[in-house]
């Protein structure tokens, strides 16, 4: 059975831990490497989104998201390693193409900030409950409509990469090759993606028409499905990673100063 | 007429689940009808059938060679599938160029694909709107579209997933008229249906599914008067049916002319 959710209750306790502190943890796991500016403590948070990850049963899980971003990482690559403007250092040469240190260095800053937020997303989204979140948001005082497009932006993900899927079966069963070379893939694409378009646009207008007759928009103040639950941990975890998030900073701001 | 013949067929997504659980049957001229709940394994078998997926063991032999010696583009111009949903195929800004796309695809000439698009969309009552754009149509009407764009690819081999789905009385009535016009030209249908009413009105032989399992298969009045392989599969008899049996009767009827023809006697 295909879920239309990226999340998936494996039953540990990443999946019972509140989703605020994972909200905390992504913005620690983005700002502290910023903050401090050490490549070093980008490699360390991807390291730590690792393990959380590998706890929570779904590291597996992660890979077609660094599957899909790896084209983009090693265009980053290339077109760094090439054309960066300080390169100085030839590093290797792949016939005409002459990758350089410097450049090289820089991409790999890219890399690791990318994969980092990455997989920081990953222990937030592929753990929590889409509606817990949800409810997360409007509790603490942002717009239901806020909280409904953060989830979409999530569900949308499977459920077009579901719709592509059924299109490129329906065109492909009337004699449309959708695979081999780069004309070949040219070819296909309007006849892949307008329906994908099309289909989205509809779904969207049945999905607000939806809400809509369900009082999505009323003023009455809401009532939640479920309790919210605030663990120990959840307590530590939202007072230890703001510290660590302004510990990076006045560290940082020290570095200035001396 | 096309033979298509499962061979110990089996299928699966993933290695703890098998959809398709060896399956042997032949699908000869008649008109088919594929019956099961969801999940069964219908739509997995058309996908089979299509060449969208292959076996994980056993084959489908369509006309003594094996479906899995033949891409998809090859299946395309023998087995014609109309999708549930037509917006997973409508992309052409006019109704004409859309049912044109198939037979172009499979090599038809510009002329022979314009004829049989005129021609398909007369079956499907659609002359007229050839310069409309699909989306400008109702979902029902843009589903005959779907239909019409499978026909004019002209097919020996026509599987319909749920036709009738979205579809007004008349929308049914012409499906119908769809089916027996492609029987009589000697063609293969075959549906995967949840509408019982529709599968009593035009389809010669059912097969009901179960698990991945074929679980009947034989003609359709006798398929939905076992009762027991009815309520095995979550499924339920034609109206007609229901209601001469309702009323205690000893004979049963599949469709609305006999119960009538019954009754005037």
């Amino acid at each position: 059975m295909k879920t239309i959710s990226l999340y998936v209750d494996k039953g540990t306790i990443l999946n019972k831990i509140a989703p605020e502190s994972k909200i905390w943890y992504v913005i620690a796991a983005i700002s502290i490497p910023a903050l401090m500016g050490i490549r070093w403590a980008g490699i360390g948070m991807i390291a730590v989104s690792a393990v959380l990850l590998l706890y929570g049963k779904v590291l597996r899980r992660t890979l077609p998201f660094l599957g899909v971003s790896g084209f983009v990482l090693l265009t980053v690559l290339i077109i760094q390693g090439m054309f960066w403007w300080g390169n100085e250092t030839p590093l290797f040469a792949l016939g005409p193409a002459v990758f350089y240190v410097e450049g090289l260095r820089y991409a790999l800053g890219i890399l690791i900030n990318i994969i980092n937020i990455l997989m920081s997303f990953c222990v937030l989204i592929l753990t929590t409950k889409p509606s817990d979140m949800m409810e997360n948001f409007v509790r603490r005082g942002f717009s239901p409509r806020f909280g409904y497009v953060f989830i979409s932006v999530f569900q949308i993900i499977p459920q077009m990469t579901d719709t592509m899927s059924t299109i490129t079966d329906a065109q492909r069963s009337r004699g449309m090759e959708t695979e081999g070379s780069l004309a070949v893939r040219i070819k296909a694409f309007i006849p892949l993606i307008v329906p994908v378009i099309m289909s989205s646009l509809i779904n969207t207008k049945e999905r607000a028409l939806a809400l809509e007759v369900r009082g999505f928009n009323s003023r009455k103040k809401k009532t939640f499905l479920n309790e919210e639950v605030k663990t120990a941990a959840d307590r530590y975890i939202q007072i230890a990673l703001p510290v660590l998030i302004l510990a990076a900073a006045i560290w940082r701001i020290t570095q200035w100063l001396a | 007429m096309a033979i298509i013949e499962l061979k110990d067929l089996h299928f699966s997504y993933t290695a703890e689940e098998e959809v398709i659980n060896g399956m042997n049957f032949i699908i000869d001229d008649r008109s088919t009808a594929i019956i099961g709940q969801n999940g069964a394994g219908k739509t997995t078998f058309a996908k089979l059938l299509k060449g969208l997926l292959k076996p994980t063991k056993g084959e489908i032999l369509l006309n003594g060679r094996s479906t899995k010696d033949m891409t998809v583009a090859m299946l395309a111009k023998k087995v014609g599938m109309v999708f549930q949903n037509p917006n997973d195929q409508i992309f052409k800004y006019q109704v004409l160029d859309e049912v044109m796309f198939g037979p172009l695809q499979i090599g038809m000439d510009k002329a022979a694909a314009r004829r049989n698009a005129e021609e398909a969309l007369e079956s499907v009552a659609l002359s007229g709107l050839e310069t409309t754009n699909p989306y400008d149509l109702g979902l029902s009407v843009r589903k005959l579209v779907a239909v019409a764009s499978i026909l004019a690819m002209d097919t020996e081999i026509i599987l319909f997933d749920e036709p009738t789905i979205a579809q007004d009385y008349a929308g049914k009535e012409r499906l119908k008229e769809i089916v027996r016009k492609l029987r009589s030209q000697g063609k293969t249908v075959i549906t995967i249906t949840h509408d019982m009413n529709f599968v009593a009105d035009v389809f010669e032989r059912t097969i009901v599914f179960a698990s991945g399992k074929k679980i009947a298969d034989d003609d359709t009045k006798s398929v939905f008067l076992k009762k027991d392989i009815l309520e095995r599969a979550y499924l339920e008899q034609p109206d007609v049916m229901k209601i001469s049996t309702e009323l205690g009767w000893q004979e049963s009827f599949l469709t609305i002319d006999e119960f009538v023809g019954a009754i005037k006697r």
